[in-house]
């Protein structure tokens, strides 16, 4: 797959940044604004999809590594069940961190509350991201057909 | 014929799902008494207690991750085993080296 073209390449360059800072600040922000971990997630690899797709698959060649992407996407539903199993002297998916936690809880409302919420978000943003990037790069690198 | 009578019968049925699924009368869900309503029906519970209890503001992410996080788990499941098998299906066989 070749890249395409002069123009689409100077406004992704733009805008690629955007989207990304876009994402992270939905999965930051999951616990206050609407949004969280999956929308955030997908918003990042919709920046990542722009760059195969402007780029061409030469260039995605040179940044993408397999091994990184899918050991990231394990540790992001790792740290999702571990944080969901912190609580697990009263239930699973308790939020002990809130209730009696040594950080994460502020007031409803600032950024550092909400006890394993950010955590959570985080750690599906970052496996939704690599998972969607991980795919896309399969369909593309792996395809049958013949230019 | 038979397309009419199939047709009676779904209609049937429909309706049968709707006087079931009736709050006014119907099925009783719960531990019974007067309050099954607050048993049966939990999203007022969840916006009055979200804050409180789980202690995020977005009471979407409250439900998502706390009261119903089995599904959260079982969605990320999904997901992975969707982009594994994307990836044993399209990598390439020894076949196909040629």
């Amino acid at each position: 797959m070749s890249d395409m073209g002069l123009i689409v390449k100077t406004t992704a360059r733009a805008t690629i940044p955007l989207i990304g800072i876009f994402g992270s600040y939905i999965v930051a922000h999951g616990h206050l604004t609407p949004g969280g971990g999956f929308q955030g997630g997908a918003t990042i690899a919709g920046a990542g999809i722009l760059f195969l797709l402007a780029f061409g698959l030469n260039e995605m060649r040179k940044h993408y590594n397999h091994h990184v992407y899918s050991s990231l996407e394990g540790l992001g539903g790792l740290a999702f069940l571990g944080v969901s199993m912190l609580g697990f002297s009263v239930a699973f998916f308790y939020n002990k961190l809130w209730h009696s936690g040594p950080f994460f809880n502020g007031k409803p409302g600032t950024l550092l509350s909400a006890g394993y919420l950010p955590i959570m978000n985080l750690a599906v943003g970052l496996k939704v991201f690599t998972g969607l990037v991980s795919a896309m790069a399969a369909i593309a690198l792996y395809r049958r057909w013949r230019e | 014929m038979k397309r009419t009578f199939g047709a009676l019968a779904l209609l049937f049925i429909f309706g049968t799902l709707l006087v079931v699924a009736s709050p006014q009368h119907g099925l009783k869900f719960g531990l019974g008494g007067n309050n099954w309503k607050n048993y049966r029906y939990t999203d007022q519970y969840y916006i009055d207690h979200g804050v409180q209890e789980v202690g995020g503001m977005n009471i979407v992410t409250d439900i998502v991750f706390d009261y119903r996080g089995y599904d959260t788990i079982g969605e990320a499941t999904v997901l992975f085993t969707a982009i594994a098998g994307a990836v044993a299906l399209l990598r390439p066989w020894r076949r196909d080296e040629e």
